[in-house]
Protein backbone atom coordinates (compact mmCIF):
# COMPACT_ATOMS: atom_id res chain seq x y z
CA UNK A 1 0.00 0.00 0.00
CA UNK A 2 1.68 3.25 -0.83
CA UNK A 3 2.04 5.66 1.69
CA UNK A 4 -0.48 8.95 1.40
CA UNK A 5 2.57 11.10 0.71
CA UNK A 6 3.74 8.85 -2.45
CA UNK A 7 0.12 8.98 -3.31
CA UNK A 8 -0.42 12.50 -3.30
CA UNK A 9 3.23 13.11 -5.40
CA UNK A 10 2.35 10.49 -7.58
CA UNK A 11 -1.22 12.21 -8.53
CA UNK A 12 0.71 15.89 -8.68
CA UNK A 13 2.64 14.35 -11.33
CA UNK A 14 0.02 13.19 -13.66
CA UNK A 15 -1.65 16.31 -13.12
CA UNK A 16 1.47 18.81 -13.61
CA UNK A 17 3.39 16.85 -15.93
CA UNK A 18 1.06 14.20 -17.49
CA UNK A 19 2.62 11.47 -16.31
CA UNK A 20 0.00 9.16 -14.94
CA UNK A 21 1.73 5.85 -15.00
CA UNK A 22 2.40 6.02 -11.10
CA UNK A 23 -1.40 7.35 -10.30
CA UNK A 24 -2.96 4.93 -12.61
CA UNK A 25 -1.88 2.40 -10.28
CA UNK A 26 -3.01 3.80 -7.56
CA UNK A 27 -7.03 4.05 -8.79
CA UNK A 28 -9.50 1.47 -8.18
CA UNK A 29 -10.92 0.25 -11.34
CA UNK A 30 -14.19 0.90 -11.20
CA UNK A 31 -13.91 3.83 -13.45
CA UNK A 32 -11.48 4.81 -16.18
CA UNK A 33 -8.13 6.30 -14.30
CA UNK A 34 -6.91 8.09 -17.03
CA UNK A 35 -10.07 9.99 -17.66
CA UNK A 36 -10.01 10.52 -14.07
CA UNK A 37 -6.85 12.13 -13.80
CA UNK A 38 -7.75 13.84 -17.27
CA UNK A 39 -11.29 15.47 -15.45
CA UNK A 40 -8.76 16.36 -12.85
CA UNK A 41 -6.25 18.41 -15.34
CA UNK A 42 -9.02 19.84 -17.04
CA UNK A 43 -10.70 21.11 -13.78
CA UNK A 44 -7.57 22.31 -12.55
CA UNK A 45 -6.46 24.12 -15.51
CA UNK A 46 -9.61 25.88 -16.27
CA UNK A 47 -10.08 26.75 -12.66
CA UNK A 48 -6.47 29.00 -12.83
CA UNK A 49 -7.71 29.91 -16.63
CA UNK A 50 -10.52 31.75 -14.97
CA UNK A 51 -8.31 33.32 -12.73
CA UNK A 52 -6.04 34.78 -14.77
CA UNK A 53 -9.10 36.02 -16.37
CA UNK A 54 -10.79 37.71 -13.82
CA UNK A 55 -7.16 39.32 -12.66
CA UNK A 56 -6.55 40.40 -16.35
CA UNK A 57 -9.86 41.40 -17.70
CA UNK A 58 -8.45 44.24 -20.21
CA UNK A 59 -5.82 41.78 -21.66
CA UNK A 60 -8.51 39.42 -22.11
CA UNK A 61 -10.57 41.41 -24.19
CA UNK A 62 -7.92 42.51 -26.03
CA UNK A 63 -6.47 39.76 -26.99
CA UNK A 64 -9.60 37.74 -27.20
CA UNK A 65 -10.52 34.07 -25.79
CA UNK A 66 -8.55 31.74 -27.89
CA UNK A 67 -5.27 33.59 -27.43
CA UNK A 68 -5.70 34.26 -23.63
CA UNK A 69 -6.35 30.76 -23.44
CA UNK A 70 -2.81 29.91 -25.10
CA UNK A 71 -0.70 31.99 -23.28
CA UNK A 72 -2.79 31.27 -19.91
CA UNK A 73 -2.15 27.67 -20.46
CA UNK A 74 1.85 28.51 -20.75
CA UNK A 75 1.64 30.43 -17.72
CA UNK A 76 -0.01 27.75 -15.98
CA UNK A 77 2.65 25.10 -17.20
CA UNK A 78 6.00 27.83 -15.80
CA UNK A 79 4.23 29.14 -12.97
CA UNK A 80 2.54 26.85 -11.06
CA UNK A 81 0.27 27.92 -8.18
CA UNK A 82 2.91 28.05 -4.85
CA UNK A 83 -0.53 29.44 -2.02
CA UNK A 84 -3.81 28.21 -0.83
CA UNK A 85 -4.40 32.23 -1.72
CA UNK A 86 -5.23 32.52 -5.25
CA UNK A 87 -5.08 36.48 -4.86
CA UNK A 88 -1.04 36.64 -5.46
CA UNK A 89 -1.52 33.81 -8.31
CA UNK A 90 -0.61 35.54 -12.00
CA UNK A 91 1.95 37.99 -10.40
CA UNK A 92 4.28 36.89 -13.24
CA UNK A 93 2.34 37.11 -16.14
CA UNK A 94 4.08 40.26 -17.09
CA UNK A 95 7.29 39.12 -17.69
CA UNK A 96 6.05 35.71 -18.52
CA UNK A 97 4.81 37.80 -21.93
CA UNK A 98 7.89 39.39 -22.13
CA UNK A 99 9.96 36.40 -22.25
CA UNK A 100 7.50 34.88 -24.53
CA UNK A 101 9.20 38.25 -26.80
CA UNK A 102 4.56 39.30 -27.91
CA UNK A 103 4.10 42.94 -28.50
CA UNK A 104 5.27 45.20 -25.41
CA UNK A 105 1.45 46.33 -25.75
CA UNK A 106 0.72 42.94 -23.78
CA UNK A 107 3.40 42.94 -21.75
CA UNK A 108 2.93 46.45 -20.21
CA UNK A 109 -0.89 46.24 -20.30
CA UNK A 110 -0.38 43.17 -17.87
CA UNK A 111 2.46 45.21 -15.79
CA UNK A 112 -0.71 47.69 -15.19
CA UNK A 113 -3.86 45.34 -14.44
CA UNK A 114 -1.09 43.87 -11.78
CA UNK A 115 -0.64 46.59 -10.11
CA UNK A 116 -4.15 47.42 -10.22
CA UNK A 117 -5.08 43.81 -8.93
CA UNK A 118 -2.70 44.67 -6.10
CA UNK A 119 -4.04 48.02 -5.47
CA UNK A 120 -7.71 46.74 -4.96
CA UNK A 121 -6.86 45.10 -1.56
CA UNK A 122 -3.69 47.28 -0.54
CA UNK A 123 -3.54 48.12 2.90
CA UNK A 124 -5.95 51.38 4.17
CA UNK A 125 -4.59 54.32 5.64
CA UNK A 126 -5.91 57.61 6.22
CA UNK A 127 -5.05 60.80 3.87
CA UNK A 128 -2.45 63.49 5.34
CA UNK A 129 -5.14 66.15 6.91
CA UNK A 130 -4.83 70.04 5.47
CA UNK A 131 -3.73 70.97 8.48
CA UNK A 132 -0.79 68.47 8.27
CA UNK A 133 -0.49 70.12 5.23
CA UNK A 134 0.23 73.37 6.66
CA UNK A 135 2.07 72.29 9.42
CA UNK A 136 4.68 71.00 7.03
CA UNK A 137 4.71 74.11 5.33
CA UNK A 138 6.52 76.15 7.59
CA UNK A 139 9.65 73.91 8.15
CA UNK A 140 12.72 73.66 6.51
CA UNK A 141 11.92 71.77 2.99
CA UNK A 142 15.40 70.04 2.77
CA UNK A 143 14.05 68.00 5.91
CA UNK A 144 10.63 66.69 5.03
CA UNK A 145 10.02 63.46 3.06
CA UNK A 146 6.95 62.37 2.73
CA UNK A 147 5.17 58.61 3.16
CA UNK A 148 2.95 57.62 0.12
CA UNK A 149 -0.21 55.92 0.76
CA UNK A 150 -0.04 51.52 0.68
CA UNK A 151 -2.76 52.13 -1.95
CA UNK A 152 -0.52 53.85 -4.57
CA UNK A 153 1.59 52.54 -7.52
CA UNK A 154 4.13 54.99 -9.75
CA UNK A 155 4.19 53.37 -13.06
CA UNK A 156 6.25 54.44 -16.11
CA UNK A 157 6.04 52.60 -19.69
CA UNK A 158 8.13 52.53 -22.85
CA UNK A 159 4.76 53.03 -25.22
CA UNK A 160 1.25 54.41 -23.87
CA UNK A 161 -0.76 51.80 -22.60
CA UNK A 162 -3.18 53.81 -20.75
CA UNK A 163 -5.42 54.99 -23.79
CA UNK A 164 -5.74 51.16 -24.53
CA UNK A 165 -6.89 50.38 -21.38
CA UNK A 166 -9.38 52.78 -20.49
CA UNK A 167 -10.51 51.71 -23.91
CA UNK A 168 -10.84 47.99 -22.81
CA UNK A 169 -13.03 48.50 -19.54
CA UNK A 170 -15.80 46.04 -18.98
CA UNK A 171 -17.93 49.49 -19.53
CA UNK A 172 -16.32 51.28 -22.50
CA UNK A 173 -18.42 51.08 -25.94
CA UNK A 174 -17.15 48.63 -27.76
CA UNK A 175 -16.79 50.08 -30.62
CA UNK A 176 -14.36 52.60 -29.24
CA UNK A 177 -11.47 53.25 -31.62
CA UNK A 178 -8.28 54.53 -30.53
CA UNK A 179 -6.24 56.80 -32.43
CA UNK A 180 -2.84 55.77 -33.44
CA UNK A 181 -0.01 56.87 -32.96
CA UNK A 182 -0.67 57.21 -29.17
CA UNK A 183 0.18 60.55 -27.39
CA UNK A 184 3.57 59.27 -26.11
CA UNK A 185 2.96 61.92 -23.31
CA UNK A 186 0.96 59.67 -21.68
CA UNK A 187 3.82 57.19 -20.90
CA UNK A 188 3.38 57.85 -17.24
CA UNK A 189 0.27 56.53 -14.60
CA UNK A 190 -0.32 56.80 -11.22
CA UNK A 191 -2.72 53.46 -9.67
CA UNK A 192 -4.55 55.10 -6.55
CA UNK A 193 -7.72 53.69 -5.04
CA UNK A 194 -10.26 56.30 -4.41
CA UNK A 195 -13.46 55.29 -2.52
CA UNK A 196 -12.59 51.44 -2.90
CA UNK A 197 -12.38 51.69 -6.33
CA UNK A 198 -9.63 51.42 -8.31
CA UNK A 199 -8.45 54.57 -10.50
CA UNK A 200 -5.55 55.00 -12.78
CA UNK A 201 -4.72 58.64 -13.80
CA UNK A 202 -1.96 59.42 -16.71
CA UNK A 203 0.86 61.87 -15.44
CA UNK A 204 3.08 63.78 -17.08
CA UNK A 205 6.80 62.76 -17.32
CA UNK A 206 8.08 65.53 -15.20
CA UNK A 207 5.54 65.45 -12.53
CA UNK A 208 6.16 61.11 -12.55
CA UNK A 209 9.82 62.08 -11.76
CA UNK A 210 8.86 64.22 -8.98
CA UNK A 211 6.70 61.74 -7.47
CA UNK A 212 9.18 58.40 -8.14
CA UNK A 213 12.06 60.91 -6.66
CA UNK A 214 9.67 61.63 -3.42
CA UNK A 215 8.48 57.94 -3.00
CA UNK A 216 12.19 56.79 -3.07
CA UNK A 217 13.09 59.41 0.07
CA UNK A 218 14.10 62.31 -1.81
CA UNK A 219 13.65 65.05 0.73
CA UNK A 220 11.32 68.24 -0.84
CA UNK A 221 13.75 70.93 -1.20
CA UNK A 222 15.96 68.00 -3.68
CA UNK A 223 12.69 67.39 -5.74
CA UNK A 224 11.96 70.83 -5.88
CA UNK A 225 15.74 71.76 -7.50
CA UNK A 226 15.33 68.58 -9.96
CA UNK A 227 11.91 70.27 -11.09
CA UNK A 228 13.55 73.84 -11.44
CA UNK A 229 16.70 72.03 -13.13
CA UNK A 230 14.25 70.76 -15.71
CA UNK A 231 12.05 73.35 -16.06
CA UNK A 232 12.16 76.59 -14.79
CA UNK A 233 8.18 76.77 -14.92
CA UNK A 234 7.12 74.05 -13.18
CA UNK A 235 3.94 74.39 -11.53
CA UNK A 236 4.32 73.23 -8.05
CA UNK A 237 1.11 73.98 -6.57
CA UNK A 238 -0.49 72.02 -9.84
CA UNK A 239 1.48 68.71 -8.91
CA UNK A 240 0.47 69.42 -5.10
CA UNK A 241 -3.38 69.43 -6.28
CA UNK A 242 -2.91 66.53 -7.85
CA UNK A 243 -1.28 65.02 -5.00
CA UNK A 244 -3.89 65.88 -2.54
CA UNK A 245 -6.63 65.08 -4.92
CA UNK A 246 -5.53 61.49 -5.32
CA UNK A 247 -4.91 61.28 -1.58
CA UNK A 248 -1.41 60.08 -2.83
CA UNK A 249 0.24 60.71 0.43
CA UNK A 250 -0.69 59.40 4.00
CA UNK A 251 1.73 61.63 6.02
CA UNK A 252 5.63 63.39 6.21
CA UNK A 253 8.84 62.61 8.08
CA UNK A 254 10.93 65.32 9.42
CA UNK A 255 14.19 64.77 9.79
CA UNK A 256 16.11 66.20 13.06
CA UNK A 257 18.46 68.51 12.96
CA UNK A 258 21.66 67.84 13.54
CA UNK B 1 -15.07 47.04 13.54
CA UNK B 2 -15.59 44.37 16.56
CA UNK B 3 -18.10 42.19 17.50
CA UNK B 4 -19.03 41.26 21.45
CA UNK B 5 -20.27 37.86 20.62
CA UNK B 6 -20.28 36.07 16.93
CA UNK B 7 -24.24 35.63 15.98
CA UNK B 8 -25.47 32.49 16.45
CA UNK B 9 -26.26 30.59 13.18
CA UNK B 10 -29.69 29.62 13.22
CA UNK B 11 -31.11 26.23 11.59
CA UNK B 12 -32.19 28.35 8.40
CA UNK B 13 -31.29 28.57 5.31
CA UNK B 14 -28.53 31.07 4.33
CA UNK B 15 -26.69 31.60 0.55
CA UNK B 16 -23.15 32.02 -0.34
CA UNK B 17 -21.53 35.55 -0.11
CA UNK B 18 -20.16 36.31 -3.54
CA UNK B 19 -19.08 39.67 -4.87
CA UNK B 20 -21.10 39.28 -7.86
CA UNK B 21 -24.08 39.87 -5.69
CA UNK B 22 -22.54 42.72 -3.25
CA UNK B 23 -24.27 45.80 -4.74
CA UNK B 24 -27.65 44.10 -5.05
CA UNK B 25 -27.42 42.91 -1.22
CA UNK B 26 -26.43 46.57 0.05
CA UNK B 27 -28.87 47.82 -2.10
CA UNK B 28 -31.33 45.78 -0.46
CA UNK B 29 -30.62 43.39 1.61
CA UNK B 30 -32.35 39.92 1.13
CA UNK B 31 -34.43 38.15 3.70
CA UNK B 32 -32.14 35.26 4.53
CA UNK B 33 -31.25 33.89 7.63
CA UNK B 34 -27.59 34.02 6.92
CA UNK B 35 -24.49 34.10 4.74
CA UNK B 36 -21.20 32.19 3.97
CA UNK B 37 -18.32 33.41 2.44
CA UNK B 38 -14.86 31.83 1.56
CA UNK B 39 -11.92 33.49 4.08
CA UNK B 40 -9.63 34.07 1.19
CA UNK B 41 -11.17 36.32 -0.82
CA UNK B 42 -10.73 38.68 2.00
CA UNK B 43 -7.45 38.30 2.77
CA UNK B 44 -6.30 41.72 1.34
CA UNK B 45 -4.80 43.99 3.80
CA UNK B 46 -7.53 46.56 2.80
CA UNK B 47 -9.78 48.05 0.11
CA UNK B 48 -13.04 47.77 -0.77
CA UNK B 49 -13.78 43.83 -0.51
CA UNK B 50 -13.26 44.05 3.84
CA UNK B 51 -15.30 47.35 4.16
CA UNK B 52 -18.14 45.65 2.56
CA UNK B 53 -18.05 42.76 4.57
CA UNK B 54 -17.88 44.40 7.57
CA UNK B 55 -21.54 46.08 6.37
CA UNK B 56 -23.06 42.70 5.65
CA UNK B 57 -21.17 41.07 8.85
CA UNK B 58 -22.98 43.85 10.71
CA UNK B 59 -26.60 42.39 9.55
CA UNK B 60 -26.36 38.99 9.51
CA UNK B 61 -24.57 36.21 10.60
CA UNK B 62 -21.43 34.86 8.89
CA UNK B 63 -20.01 31.54 8.05
CA UNK B 64 -15.98 31.33 7.05
CA UNK B 65 -15.82 28.11 4.20
CA UNK B 66 -12.41 27.72 3.54
CA UNK B 67 -10.71 26.29 0.01
CA UNK B 68 -6.92 26.90 0.76
CA UNK B 69 -5.68 25.43 3.64
CA UNK B 70 -4.94 22.06 2.18
CA UNK B 71 -5.97 20.17 5.45
CA UNK B 72 -5.11 16.55 4.07
CA UNK B 73 -1.90 17.29 2.11
CA UNK B 74 1.48 16.14 3.59
CA UNK B 75 3.67 19.37 3.48
CA UNK B 76 3.39 20.82 6.65
CA UNK B 77 0.20 23.27 7.49
CA UNK B 78 0.80 26.78 6.20
CA UNK B 79 1.20 28.57 8.80
CA UNK B 80 1.17 32.01 7.31
CA UNK B 81 -2.42 30.88 5.81
CA UNK B 82 -3.74 30.02 8.94
CA UNK B 83 -2.37 33.25 10.71
CA UNK B 84 -4.34 35.44 8.17
CA UNK B 85 -7.29 32.82 8.70
CA UNK B 86 -7.21 33.90 12.40
CA UNK B 87 -7.06 37.00 12.09
CA UNK B 88 -9.74 37.34 10.03
CA UNK B 89 -11.82 35.13 12.49
CA UNK B 90 -10.88 37.75 15.12
CA UNK B 91 -11.96 40.65 13.27
CA UNK B 92 -15.28 39.02 11.96
CA UNK B 93 -16.43 36.00 14.63
CA UNK B 94 -17.78 33.82 11.90
CA UNK B 95 -20.16 31.51 13.59
CA UNK B 96 -18.82 28.82 11.69
CA UNK B 97 -15.13 27.99 10.47
CA UNK B 98 -15.19 25.39 7.95
CA UNK B 99 -12.54 23.53 5.38
CA UNK B 100 -12.60 20.54 3.15
CA UNK B 101 -11.52 17.26 3.82
CA UNK B 102 -9.26 17.07 1.09
CA UNK B 103 -5.83 18.11 -0.19
CA UNK B 104 -4.88 20.92 -2.41
CA UNK B 105 -0.72 20.58 -2.13
CA UNK B 106 2.34 18.33 -2.48
CA UNK B 107 6.00 19.52 -2.36
CA UNK B 108 5.03 23.05 -2.26
CA UNK B 109 2.88 23.31 -5.52
CA UNK B 110 -1.04 24.11 -5.07
CA UNK B 111 -3.51 22.76 -7.24
CA UNK B 112 -6.22 24.79 -5.78
CA UNK B 113 -8.72 22.44 -5.97
CA UNK B 114 -10.32 20.06 -3.87
CA UNK B 115 -8.53 16.98 -4.45
CA UNK B 116 -10.15 13.03 -2.96
CA UNK B 117 -7.54 11.47 0.15
CA UNK B 118 -7.78 7.93 0.01
CA UNK B 119 -10.03 6.61 3.13
CA UNK B 120 -7.03 4.56 5.00
CA UNK B 121 -6.21 4.27 8.56
CA UNK B 122 -3.00 6.20 7.90
CA UNK B 123 -5.24 9.39 6.37
CA UNK B 124 -7.35 9.33 9.00
CA UNK B 125 -4.59 9.88 11.80
CA UNK B 126 -3.40 12.49 9.22
CA UNK B 127 -6.21 14.40 8.99
CA UNK B 128 -6.89 14.27 12.45
CA UNK B 129 -3.49 15.50 13.58
CA UNK B 130 -3.75 18.15 11.12
CA UNK B 131 -7.31 19.10 11.99
CA UNK B 132 -6.51 19.00 16.00
CA UNK B 133 -3.44 21.73 14.86
CA UNK B 134 -6.18 23.88 12.79
CA UNK B 135 -8.34 23.93 16.05
CA UNK B 136 -5.18 24.50 18.67
CA UNK B 137 -4.43 27.49 16.46
CA UNK B 138 -7.34 28.69 16.01
CA UNK B 139 -8.77 27.95 19.09
CA UNK B 140 -12.27 27.23 18.40
CA UNK B 141 -13.95 23.61 16.58
CA UNK B 142 -13.10 23.29 12.49
CA UNK B 143 -15.88 21.87 9.97
CA UNK B 144 -15.04 19.33 7.68
CA UNK B 145 -17.03 19.34 4.55
CA UNK B 146 -17.49 15.86 2.62
CA UNK B 147 -15.95 16.53 -1.14
CA UNK B 148 -17.14 15.14 -5.01
CA UNK B 149 -14.46 13.35 -6.32
CA UNK B 150 -13.53 11.39 -9.51
CA UNK B 151 -11.69 8.71 -8.76
CA UNK B 152 -11.62 6.21 -5.95
CA UNK B 153 -8.11 5.09 -4.37
CA UNK B 154 -7.52 1.30 -4.90
CA UNK B 155 -6.35 1.23 -1.29
CA UNK B 156 -9.28 3.23 0.47
CA UNK B 157 -10.28 0.76 3.00
CA UNK B 158 -12.80 2.98 4.86
CA UNK B 159 -15.98 4.26 4.16
CA UNK B 160 -16.39 7.73 3.68
CA UNK B 161 -19.66 8.15 6.18
CA UNK B 162 -17.59 6.12 8.45
CA UNK B 163 -14.11 8.47 7.81
CA UNK B 164 -16.08 11.46 8.52
CA UNK B 165 -17.75 10.28 11.53
CA UNK B 166 -14.46 9.05 12.87
CA UNK B 167 -12.58 12.57 12.39
CA UNK B 168 -15.60 14.17 13.73
CA UNK B 169 -15.26 11.74 17.10
CA UNK B 170 -11.53 12.17 17.81
CA UNK B 171 -11.22 16.02 16.91
CA UNK B 172 -14.22 17.28 18.35
CA UNK B 173 -14.90 18.83 14.55
CA UNK B 174 -18.25 19.67 13.44
CA UNK B 175 -19.51 18.28 10.08
CA UNK B 176 -20.51 20.26 6.99
CA UNK B 177 -22.61 17.68 5.32
CA UNK B 178 -22.74 18.49 1.33
CA UNK B 179 -25.73 16.97 -0.40
CA UNK B 180 -24.51 17.95 -3.54
CA UNK B 181 -21.48 16.07 -3.91
CA UNK B 182 -22.95 13.19 -1.89
CA UNK B 183 -25.53 12.39 -4.69
CA UNK B 184 -22.43 13.56 -7.73
CA UNK B 185 -20.13 10.85 -5.92
CA UNK B 186 -23.25 8.24 -5.64
CA UNK B 187 -24.31 8.80 -9.03
CA UNK B 188 -20.95 8.70 -10.73
CA UNK B 189 -19.86 5.59 -8.64
CA UNK B 190 -23.29 3.62 -8.76
CA UNK B 191 -23.54 3.94 -5.08
CA UNK B 192 -26.57 4.44 -2.49
CA UNK B 193 -26.40 8.46 -0.73
CA UNK B 194 -28.01 6.97 2.50
CA UNK B 195 -25.02 4.44 3.22
CA UNK B 196 -23.15 7.69 4.04
CA UNK B 197 -25.73 9.60 5.46
CA UNK B 198 -26.33 6.70 7.53
CA UNK B 199 -23.05 6.55 9.17
CA UNK B 200 -22.83 9.71 10.31
CA UNK B 201 -24.09 10.85 13.63
CA UNK B 202 -27.24 13.53 13.83
CA UNK B 203 -24.79 15.35 16.49
CA UNK B 204 -22.00 16.07 14.49
CA UNK B 205 -24.11 17.55 11.48
CA UNK B 206 -23.35 21.14 12.06
CA UNK B 207 -24.41 22.57 8.61
CA UNK B 208 -25.20 21.47 5.48
CA UNK B 209 -24.57 22.74 2.02
CA UNK B 210 -26.81 22.15 -1.11
CA UNK B 211 -25.87 23.01 -4.56
CA UNK B 212 -25.91 22.28 -8.34
CA UNK B 213 -24.20 20.29 -10.67
CA UNK B 214 -23.28 19.81 -14.37
CA UNK B 215 -22.90 16.79 -16.72
CA UNK B 216 -19.00 16.68 -17.94
CA UNK B 217 -19.35 12.80 -20.24
CA UNK B 218 -19.76 10.43 -18.07
CA UNK B 219 -19.55 12.76 -15.11
CA UNK B 220 -21.57 14.48 -12.61
CA UNK B 221 -19.27 17.37 -12.06
CA UNK B 222 -19.99 19.58 -8.88
CA UNK B 223 -19.64 22.76 -10.45
CA UNK B 224 -22.26 24.88 -8.27
CA UNK B 225 -23.40 26.56 -11.41
CA UNK B 226 -27.38 25.18 -11.33
CA UNK B 227 -30.46 25.38 -9.12
CA UNK B 228 -30.58 22.38 -6.58
CA UNK B 229 -31.67 19.09 -8.77
CA UNK B 230 -34.67 17.52 -7.54
CA UNK B 231 -33.06 14.32 -6.79
CA UNK B 232 -30.67 16.24 -4.36
CA UNK B 233 -33.84 18.44 -2.76
CA UNK B 234 -35.44 14.64 -2.20
CA UNK B 235 -32.03 14.07 -0.33
CA UNK B 236 -32.31 17.34 1.62
CA UNK B 237 -35.52 16.17 2.70
CA UNK B 238 -34.33 12.66 3.99
CA UNK B 239 -31.29 14.01 5.58
CA UNK B 240 -33.74 16.77 7.73
CA UNK B 241 -35.77 14.16 8.65
CA UNK B 242 -33.02 12.20 9.42
CA UNK B 243 -30.70 14.86 11.52
CA UNK B 244 -33.24 16.92 12.33
CA UNK B 245 -33.06 20.79 10.88
CA UNK B 246 -29.35 22.37 10.40
CA UNK B 247 -28.16 25.74 9.43
CA UNK B 248 -28.26 24.91 5.34
CA UNK B 249 -26.64 27.17 2.50
CA UNK B 250 -27.41 27.65 -1.00
CA UNK B 251 -24.06 27.48 -2.90
CA UNK B 252 -23.26 29.08 -5.74
CA UNK B 253 -19.85 29.68 -7.84
CA UNK B 254 -20.10 30.00 -10.65
CA UNK B 255 -22.74 30.95 -13.86
CA UNK B 256 -24.06 33.63 -11.32
CA UNK B 257 -27.45 34.82 -11.59
CA UNK B 258 -29.33 36.74 -10.29
CA UNK B 259 -29.39 37.41 -6.38
CA UNK B 260 -32.98 36.54 -6.27
CA UNK B 261 -32.50 32.63 -7.63
CA UNK B 262 -30.34 32.12 -4.58
CA UNK B 263 -33.05 33.75 -2.59
CA UNK B 264 -35.65 31.45 -4.18
CA UNK B 265 -33.87 28.52 -3.07
CA UNK B 266 -33.10 29.41 0.21
CA UNK B 267 -36.64 29.99 0.60
CA UNK B 268 -37.24 26.32 -0.45
CA UNK B 269 -34.80 24.88 1.55
CA UNK B 270 -36.65 26.98 4.37
CA UNK B 271 -39.95 25.34 2.96
CA UNK B 272 -38.38 22.01 4.31
CA UNK B 273 -36.93 23.04 7.45
CA UNK B 274 -40.35 24.61 8.32
CA UNK B 275 -41.97 21.70 7.67
CA UNK B 276 -39.61 19.44 10.18
CA UNK B 277 -40.40 22.06 12.82
CA UNK B 278 -43.92 21.76 12.59
CA UNK B 279 -43.23 17.96 12.28
CA UNK B 280 -41.56 18.35 15.61
CA UNK B 281 -43.82 19.69 17.66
Amino acid sequence: MPRLCETQRAFAEAVTEGWPQAVVTMIAPEASALRSVALYRRLIRNNYVQVLKITYPVLHRFVGEQYFGIVARGYIRRHPSTSGDLFTYGRHLSVFLHELQVSSLLVELARLEWACHEIHQAADSTPVSQEHIQAIASVDSSRVTVRFHEATRLLSFPIPVHRVWLALQPDAPADKVVDLPLPEEETSVVVTRVCGKVQVTPLAKPDYLMLEALSQGADLASVEWIAIESDLEFDFQRLWATVLNLSLISGFSVKETS
Amino acid sequence: MSFQFPAPIPAQAGIGLRSHHFREILEAPPPVAWMETHPENYFGEGGAPLRILERIRARYPLSFHGVGLSLGSTDPVDHAHLDKLKSLIDRFEPAFVSEHLSWCSVGGRFFNDLLPLPYTPESLDHVCSRIEEVQDALKRPLLIENITRYLTWRDSTVPEGEFMAKAAQRTGCGILLDLNNVYVNAVNFHLDPLDVLRAIPAQAVWEIHLAGFDRVGRWLVDTHGQVVYPEVWSLYQWAIDHFGPRPTLIEWDTNMPPLVVLVDQAKQAGAILGGCHAAAL
